[in-house]
């Protein structure tokens, strides 16, 4: 480790003067994102101790809490038009909105160091495009790595189809690079190999809530102030989601449902203030308690009934569709017909039929005891005093990562009972990972996806199984860790190590014609040819297997735009200089576009992130991300759609934007029916989920979930911990201090001492009779790892379940293995152990199985197994300046 | 309460209590919570045992604290240093600590102003865990064994580290590593 790679505290900052210029952003990480100011100024002077000289208008030292100060890590030299200037990140304490006061997390607290600064370790930034010569990556010009790039691809869509030209791509990473992406990939080539970082399918995140008739991001964080009651499924938002628990819930006196087998720092605070209650789950088991919690509801008579006659559909409601009857409704095209839908009389029925909701049967599935099974139903819906407590709903990835339908569609039926979903303080909602930066640029693939469910009916492609039997001849990788994010990970990894740098066929010269010969030869034997656009070497995609890497601009080096998870959209200031020859990926893709010969029609004539904004806009005009009002707006008055946001600073706007009395209008929160207001005005396309539910009718649908469906049983049965193997759980997650795969936080000295390795939390029970200690190293190993290669299509209604699956031999048996350095804490429930979920050098997801779930095709990304050894020491019990191993619950 | 106050420094009242009335101070916050301020004084000379995780980029005046018979296990003291105003712990945590001063190294002081938004951590001391914290404000809790680390929260730098020297029986407050919260510089005294 180098010396600047060490943390070494600062005992000063300089103040920006009071000529600095200010410019706003919001948060690059959380979804949540917080508003900031960026203080702007030359090198060569400095703002005074004294209110009158300096931008923060504010005296120094100052003894005030919760004011203007500037922490070291929040300051860097950069390169702003060629000169190097001073930049002060620092969140915005007049926000009235999202970090009201100025409050942050230890993320967006330090996006000051993720600036590229070569005196830091932000120096190994990628600053030019690359071809890998000879196996080393060598300088090339932007002209020859996208002539490179079209020459194959051109030989790739003509011999081998469209469906062998693949992308993988963040969902979230701005308007305008998603919609330039999406417009090449599904437009222009028109290939439906299409996947978001964080699945292996375009398909839907929380499919059970969208099937019920609600937005994942419906509510607004006021509503966590306003209501009486959180029920938080598989999240602490104080993990992950911070300003909205520090801001949004923390204050006052809501009580808070946590539902986790981690405690938590948020769920410890709760407890510990008689706010909350721990209901600390076996992983993968959610539905049960669903089922559990509505029984009692409905058996106490606590149910919202007047909510449930105004808004649940009824029998002929739930079959009626876009005069096609059920066949267009989610749930058939998913499934098999009639076994989710339902309406109330059919859903009591249901509950109070199944085995599973009896409270001690729940118990003994769930782990959770009964009597605060029992509490918590009482805290969602027993009415006080003649009245109803106001209760939220959250879900995250603890819940619908570990069984994606069955979870999402219990959940969303529990809330609605309660009579929840579209009134204020009274939600049901994800609480959101990535912010909202997807704009598809329309159309779409999809439909040529050769995946189908049975009965043919449409299914999303899943672009990890595509690869793993080797049709994928090009993937263009962006801004996305593709092996450690996806399941399985050592054999994905190891598969694509044998595509592309495992071919004999492989560069060794600069030649354009030599190079498209040797791809040539690569994916006409069998091969892969990997692009990887990147701000940093992304291992093993951009070190080790792409042909080409890219090296991207990103947040604060240019105009960008998105949504946060209340859907408020904000400008993201470019505030200084890309690095070498980054640039946005958007122009990466124009300039690709161009060697293709896609702009002959004019398309891709973009000059500046704002061409492709204004253009996207018409695009996102149905949904609930529109804001081409505000593109019309500005366009009226002359101004560019970048500049009228970047005017509405860190406050921004709610989408989907309105327009009355000739003012652009937000939304605060959907399905609202206090949203109707009747005429529209300008350009806006109505959308009635605006005032009601995302249903046909309006009306939301109220899904079964029968414990033992095949699909999701055979497989929970098939990757449980085996006892004879002496194995535990091993499931995934985040930590507070760490964004996603510490792409920027091990470049940030501050952060990186913090958690500079990965980590395997495991109850001390599980650790003494493994002989760990904290400190050690563990290594975690599945010899079980199932990945399914084959079958996309299934006939039968059984076809797709696993059990099928594996008879016709559609299942490979793998193996994973990663280590980790062991944290022995009674936080974590006892038997479940849980490591970070997205470390590239020590992928938590290679114990877990690449068997998506045939409902839906998204991973159960949550239900890792594995044995646990103790392998050595790590240098963390004796070296007292890095990784601390204390618990996280101390409160 | 067990925690007593040691004023090092005996000077006139903050000044800044005429911007106190307009914005709530770290110290009206204390006083608001029922945390206790006394004072006491002590004070001899002896030899250097200070570990230092890094070079100091300001001087400060060598000022005692604390002695190593009158410190017990897991009992913290308050010090203020290098300023009347800047509130410190000083404890024995009972095990090796970095930058820890004394026979086991285990003796180490750190400012109590959370270098999140200023948040009091006076009286939060965990001594199962050899901790500071929770932050009353944001629940930040820091490792006291590592420099300070943030163990999980808000912070975005370690707590400002006192640096220590033990010399005979006597334990001496010489430098601050890290900026306390309401600070540019360290070397810019309040006024």
């Amino acid at each position: 480790m180098s010396k600047s790679e060490r943390f070494i505290p600062a005992d000063r900052i300089p103040l920006p003067p009071r000529d600095a210029e200010v410019l706003t952003t919001a948060c690059d990480y959380c979804t949540i994102a917080c508003g900031y100011k960026v203080y702007r100024w030359p090198v060569g002077r400095e703002g005074g101790m004294a209110a009158s000289q300096n931008a923060l208008k504010t005296d120094f030292p100052h003894p005030n809490m919760m004011t203007a100060w500037i922490s070291p890590t929040q300051h860097n030299i950069v390169t702003h038009r060629g000169k190097p200037h001073h930049v002060v990140i620092v969140p915005d304490k007049d926000t009235k909105v999202v970090n009201v006061g100025g409050d942050h997390s230890i993320r967006g607290g330090t996006l000051g160091q993720k600036c590229y600064n070569p005196d830091t370790p932000t120096r190994e930034r990628l600053l030019h495009p690359m071809i890998r010569v000879n196996g080393k990556l060598t300088r090339v010009s932007w002209d020859l790595a996208t002539e490179a790039m079209a020459d194959i691809s051109k030989y790739v869509l003509t011999q081998h189809g469209e469906h062998s030209w693949a992308v993988k791509m963040y969902s979230y990473q701005y308007f305008e690079n998603t919609y330039a992406i999406t417009k090449l990939a599904m437009t222009s080539i028109g290939t439906p190999s299409v996947a978001p970082h964080d699945k292996c399918a375009a398909t839907n995140d929380a499919t059970g809530m969208d099937d019920a008739g609600i937005d994942s991001f419906s509510s607004c964080y006021e509503d966590w102030r306003l209501a009486d009651v959180g029920f938080l499924s598989g999240v602490d938002p104080y993990e992950t989601k911070t300003t909205l628990f520090t801001q949004w819930m923390m204050p006052g006196d809501a009580k808070l449902i946590f539902v986790t087998p981690h405690k938590t720092v948020g769920v410890a605070w709760a407890e510990a203030n008689n706010r909350g209650m721990w209901l600390p789950i076996n992983v993968g088991t959610d539905t049960v308690l669903h089922l559990a919690l509505a029984r009692i509801i409905i058996e106490n008579g606590w149910q919202d009934q007047e909510f449930i006659d105004r808004w649940i559909a009824k029998p002929w409601e739930v079959d009626s569709g876009y005069g096609r009857g059920t066949r267009n409704t989610g749930w058939q095209w998913r499934t098999t017909w009639g076994a989710w839908q339902s309406d109330w009389e059919d859903y009591r029925k249901f509950i109070v039929a199944q085995e599973e909701s009896k409270l001690e049967v729940a118990a003994q599935i769930t782990g959770i005891p009964a009597e605060k099974i029992r509490l918590a139903a009482e805290w969602l819906a027993k009415p006080v005093n003649g009245q109803r407590p106001k209760a939220s709903f959250m879900c995250e990835k603890g819940n619908y990562w570990s069984n994606n339908y069955m979870n999402t569609a219990s959940f969303a039926a529990l809330g609605l009972i309660c009579g929840s979903g579209n009134r204020p303080g009274r939600m049901i909602s994800r609480g959101g990972g990535h912010q909202r930066g997807w704009m598809g640029a329309g159309g779409g693939s999809g439909w040529l996806s050769p995946e189908k469910y049975p009965g043919r009916r449409k299914k999303d492609f899943n672009l990890d199984r595509w690869l793993m039997v080797g049709e994928i001849k090009f993937a263009w990788v962006f801004g996305t860790t593709w092996v450690a994010a996806m399941m399985a990970s050592d054999a994905l990894g190891a598969r694509m190590r044998e595509l592309t740098n495992g071919s004999p066929h492989q560069i060794t010269s600069l030649d354009r014609a030599a190079i498209f010969q040797t791809l040539k030869r690569r994916v006409d034997s069998g091969g892969m040819v990997m692009v990887d656009s990147d701000i940093y070497p992304c291992e093993p995609v951009g070190t080790e297997f792409a042909d080409f890497v890219l090296p991207a601009a990103t947040w604060g080096e240019d105009d960008l735009t998105r949504c946060n998870s209340e859907r408020r959209l904000r400008l993201y200031s470019r505030f200084y200089d890309p690095p070498g020859e980054a640039r946005p990926d958007w122009w990466a893709v124009m300039k690709f576009a161009d060697k293709m010969g896609f702009t002959v029609d004019g398309s891709y004539s973009w000059k500046t992130s704002n061409d492709v904004f204004e253009e996207a806009a018409r695009f996102g005009r149905g949904g609930v991300l529109n804001y081409e009002p505000l593109v019309q707006m500005a366009k009226s008055r002359g101004l560019k759609g970048h500049e009228l946001l970047r005017s509405l600073g860190t406050t921004g706007i709610q989408t989907p934007i309105r327009v009355k009395e000739g003012k652009l209008v937000g939304t605060q929160r959907l399905h609202d029916p206090a949203n109707d207001w009747g005429e529209m005005e300008g350009s806006e396309v109505h959308g009635h989920f605006l005032h009601s539910f995302n249903t046909f009718t309006g009306k939301a649908i109220l899904l079964k979930t029968p414990w033992k469906f095949p699909g999701w049983i055979q497989f929970f049965d098939a990757v449980k911990p085996r006892t004879e193997k002496d194995e535990l759980w091993v499931t995934n997650g985040r930590v507070n201090e760490t964004w996603q795969s510490a792409f920027d936080d091990r470049r940030k000295p501050y952060l990186h001492q913090r958690w500079p390795d990965n980590f395997i939390l495991i109850h001390p029970n599980d650790a003494k009779k493994r002989g760990i200690e904290s400190g050690d190293w563990v290594e975690i190993v599945n010899d079980t790892v199932y990945v399914q290669t084959g079958q996309p299509q299934g006939v039968l209604d059984a076809d797709l379940n696993f059990n099928n699956l594996l008879k016709e031999g559609h299942i490979k048996t793998t193996a994973g293995k990663f280590r980790a350095v062991a944290i022995v804490s009674d936080e974590m429930k006892e038997g479940i152990t849980q490591s970070n979920f997205n470390t590239p050098k020590s992928m938590a997801n290679a114990v877990v199985s690449a068997v998506p779930d045939p409902v839906t095709n998204n991973y159960r990304y949550k239900l890792g197994r594995g044995t646990l050894t103790k392998v050595g020491e790590s240098e963390y019990k004796t070296d007292l300046s890095r990784m601390s191993l204390k618990p996280r619950h101390i409160v | 309460m067990t925690e007593k106050t040691i004023q090092a420094h005996a000077e006139r009242p903050d000044p800044e209590h005429e911007r106190d009335r307009q914005c709530m101070s770290r110290r009206q916050f204390l006083l608001a919570g029922g945390a206790m301020v006394t004072l006491a004084a002590v004070g001899l000379p002896g030899e250097l045992m200070a570990a230092p995780l890094h070079a100091l980029r300001a001087s400060y005046p060598k000022v005692k604290i604390g002695s190593l018979s009158a410190l017990k296990k897991g009992a913290p003291v308050n010090f203020n240093y290098p300023y009347p105003n800047v509130r410190n712990v000083l404890v024995k945590l009972g095990v090796r600590a970095g930058g820890g001063s004394g026979p086991e190294r285990d003796i180490v002081a750190f400012n109590q102003q959370c270098p999140h938004m200023g948040g009091p951590l006076d009286g939060t001391y965990k001594d199962a865990h050899q901790a500071l914290g929770p932050c009353p404000l944001h629940l930040t809790t820091f490792d006291l064994t590592r420099y300070g680390m943030v163990i999980s929260g808000q912070a975005t730098a370690s707590l400002p580290q006192i640096v220590l020297e033990v010399q005979g029986d006597d334990i001496y407050a010489v430098g601050v590593q890290g900026l306390v919260y309401g600070y540019a510089a360290m070397t810019a005294k309040r006024a």
